[in-house]
């Protein structure tokens, strides 16, 4: 029996592997006829590219650089996907966590390091905390789909993050109440105070800094939560079949916007960490695109954390080894784009639409994608 | 059963990963047939340029393509080969440090950056590498350091040679332009000399000039607030506009373009490159464009590094209208000949813009 069930597992396991990795290899093949069709050598490409990426210190601090906010978003929206909710907000709460974190960290001069930076983490966490929150709350009292919230809600931090680091004018208008006075025409905040810097685990030239176990912290933490805690079980049950977790006495609503929050949170603890260890900073071009990354990353790990970082990872590497492959090649960098493109339309597309329209999930089919059913050969 | 689907499972897993493996697998050989960095290291003796844009691309036909253009051209002068130029294209703002760092530690010795917005990254990268030279495009020298030129223009001259165009072909006695942010000090420089040229060819003449109200991150990539007042000015009798201010402005001189009588009673001026190559939909009336002559710039600071003598600090490349393509008919000869003599004169320093006084 045990060994019946532990072979289970592993073809569990193996085949939760082999889905993102066929639409990894699938994405990357995609990606040398591209290069081929516009007259450039994929071998050379993806030499450089893995070169970039791993070839020397810089190329491992690069890609680990990269992979850090990429597994915050990554569980944020992995997370909101448990319970059948699709946040596409992580771009927004990455903005509201920097601009949370940055307000605490270039105020209260004077306080110690251990009280001031987790005080900024915190702040940072929270903005998200509050960013998630509101399209659970939207959602279980009005019925707003979270959809259509998450993706306004993030116009609405952007436009917020600008205006806090906006420069004023001549014209007469007010400054943003974060911009840094010295910065004459740029929108951007002062330099977070050293007390509330994430100190570096490897300084310049590879400014590798202790943000990356925050990262791994909230994986392992998030992986506890769903399936370690009878919380994480109501999120599931709520996730597979919300009526049925309804009779069950599950407090649905409740779940609902906790999942929400949280997703927001680690969103908002990925753009504080950013700040906080990366560019101890905050403008406006700082929110990037790694908060829809991580529907990528999310759907790429199968929303498992331990997938989630392996996703991330791939991702960071990706884009850590970029700038390698132009300079090695002369392949343009666009292609990384195209290539993290297209491992989501291989990935997520059935995936998606189960989650948009709710359908049931069969039991054999948890941990993979619709593309399971032509590959895995069941 | 469940045996034989695992067996299968790891058959389709192996094969997986020996095509995942065979991937990187030919590195060595096209490392040594492409892997210019490499082969570089052994001649330290050569002379390298890289380029680095702003979070663009190399042929955006604007700052990146005028820069790279002078690289190239600089290259060519140089005599040196193909492989001792690149670029690279940065794609996130929090990339420059990470991309100048590729050129230096490929022992590059001049490193082009584009853009305003690369100015702290370039400092930085320069204090921490004396003996490599950086060409800051539009970036502004505080403090001047002996490795760094920033290549600034002086915006107020080409915006004084746009002002002389537009005042002497004005008919109703109104122009106008349609500005980025007052934020950015170019942008004002642009408009004063502007308002200068067209007041020395016509005193009285009126000049409709409109900043963009919102912060930098917008005031340049709103199209239609551009066009929204471009419409306004020649509801008010403006028959030039003037669009300074990157793709704002690019959305002044194309309301200009589909306007009646455009390119016989109604023209407009474009900005920093040659504004008939990128944006082709405002040729209808595009007379001309207030150029920055980046790279002319570009080569003449390449080479000055080439031979030891690089000017640290602010370098001021020259300002120039663009030629004026389809309409060079309807340019009278005097104007022409007025054209060059402000040049002359805005270079020689007899004629003041009055910007910055």
């Amino acid at each position: 029996m045990a060994t019946a069930t532990s072979t289970a597992g592993l073809t569990r396991t193996l085949r939760a592997l082999l889905i993102p990795s066929l639409a990894l290899l699938a994405a990357l093949l995609a990606g040398a006829v591209v290069m081929i069709l516009s007259g450039d050598d994929p071998m050379a490409a993806y030499s450089g590219l893995f070169k970039g990426a791993f070839g020397d210190g810089k190329g491992w601090a690069r890609t680990i650089r990269k992979t850090i906010p990429f597994v915050l978003t990554g569980l944020s929206v992995a997370l909101a996907f448990k319970v059948s909710l699709f946040n596409i907000g992580a771009s927004g709460q990455f903005v509201m966590g920097s601009v949370f974190a940055v307000a605490v960290g270039i105020n209260f001069e004077g306080l110690p390091f251990y009280i001031h930076l987790p005080l900024a983490l915190l702040a940072g966490i929270a903005g998200g905390l509050l960013w998630g929150a509101i399209p659970g709350i939207l959602k279980v009292y009005t019925g707003a789909h979270e959809v259509i919230v998450t993706i306004m809600l993030n116009y609405v931090a952007s436009l917020f993050g600008g205006w806090t680091v906006y420069a004023g004018g001549t014209q007469g208008q007010t400054p943003g109440p974060l911009w840094d006075r010295t910065a004459g025409a740029i929108s951007e905040t002062p330099d977070v105070l050293h007390s509330a810097q994430i100190p570096w685990l490897f300084g310049p030239p590879y400014r590798v800094h202790y943000g990356v176990f925050l990262a791994l912290a909230a994986a392992i933490l998030v992986w506890w939560l769903i399936f370690k805690t009878p919380l994480g079980f109501e999120m599931r049950t709520v996730g597979h079949n919300m009526r049925a977790a309804r009779y069950a006495g599950i407090r649905v609503n409740f779940t609902i916007i906790l999942t929400m929050a949280l997703a927001g949170g680690l969103a908002g603890l990925a753009g504080a960490i950013e700040t906080l260890g990366l560019n101890h900073k905050f403008a406006p071009e700082f929110g990037g695109a790694v908060g829809f990354d991580g529907i990528t990353v999310a759907l790429l790990g199968q929303t498992h954390p331990i997938g989630v970082l392996l996703a991330a990872f791939m991702f960071g590497a990706l884009d850590g080894g970029a700038a390698t492959m132009q300079f090695e090649s002369g392949v343009p960098a666009d292609i990384i784009q195209i290539i993290q493109a297209l491992v989501l339309a291989f990935v997520a597309a059935p995936l998606i639409i189960r989650m948009i329209f709710r359908l049931r999930q069969q039991e054999d089919q948890d941990a993979g994608s619709a593309v399971s059913t032509s590959w895995g050969g069941t | 059963m469940k045996t034989s689907r695992l067996m299968k499972l790891l058959i389709l897993l192996t094969a997986v990963a020996m095509l995942l493996a065979a991937c990187p697998a030919p590195m060595p050989a096209s490392d040594s047939g492409s892997g210019a960095a490499d082969t570089g290291d052994s001649m330290a003796g050569d002379f390298k340029v890289g380029l680095v844009t702003d979070v663009g691309r190399v042929n955006d036909r604007s700052f990146n393509q005028s820069a790279w253009e002078g690289v190239v051209a600089a290259a060519e002068a140089l005599g040196l080969a193909e492989d001792d130029i690149k670029y690279i294209e940065t794609q996130d703002a929090k990339d420059y440090a990470d991309n100048m760092q590729q050129f230096i530690d490929a022992d590059y010795n001049v490193i082009v950056s584009v853009g305003f917005a690369l100015g702290d990254a370039t400092t930085t990268a320069a204090k921490e590498n004396p003996d490599v030279f950086f060409i800051g495009v539009d970036q502004f020298q505080g403090e001047a350091m002996p490795n760094v030129a920033g290549l600034i223009f002086n915006e107020d001259h080409s915006g004084y040679l746009a002002g002389v165009l537009a005042g002497s072909l004005s008919k109703t006695g109104t122009i106008a332009a349609v500005l980025g942010t007052d934020l950015v000090p170019p942008v004002v420089a642009f408009n004063e000399g502007y308002i200068a040229g067209a007041k020395s060819v016509n005193a009285d003449i009126n000049v409709i000039s409109t900043y963009h109200p919102g912060e930098i991150s917008q005031a340049f990539v709103d199209p239609e607030w551009g066009a929204a007042t471009a419409k306004q000015a020649l509801d008010q009798g403006a028959d030039v506009i003037f669009g300074a201010g990157g793709i704002t402005g690019n959305g002044a001189l194309q309301e200009v373009a589909t306007a009646d009588g455009a390119g016989e009673a109604v023209f407009c001026i474009g900005v920093d490159t040659d504004q008939w190559n990128t944006v082709p939909a405002a040729q209808p009336c595009l007379i001309s464009s207030a150029m920055k002559l980046i790279t002319p710039g570009v080569v003449e600071l390449v080479t000055m590094a080439s031979e030891g003598e690089f000017p640290g600090g602010n370098y001021f490349g020259d300002a120039d209208l663009a030629p004026f393509h389809d309409f060079d008919d309807m340019v009278p000869q005097e104007l022409k000949d007025l054209l060059e003599e402000t040049k002359a004169g805005l270079i020689d320093g007899s004629i003041d813009t009055g910007y910055g006084n």
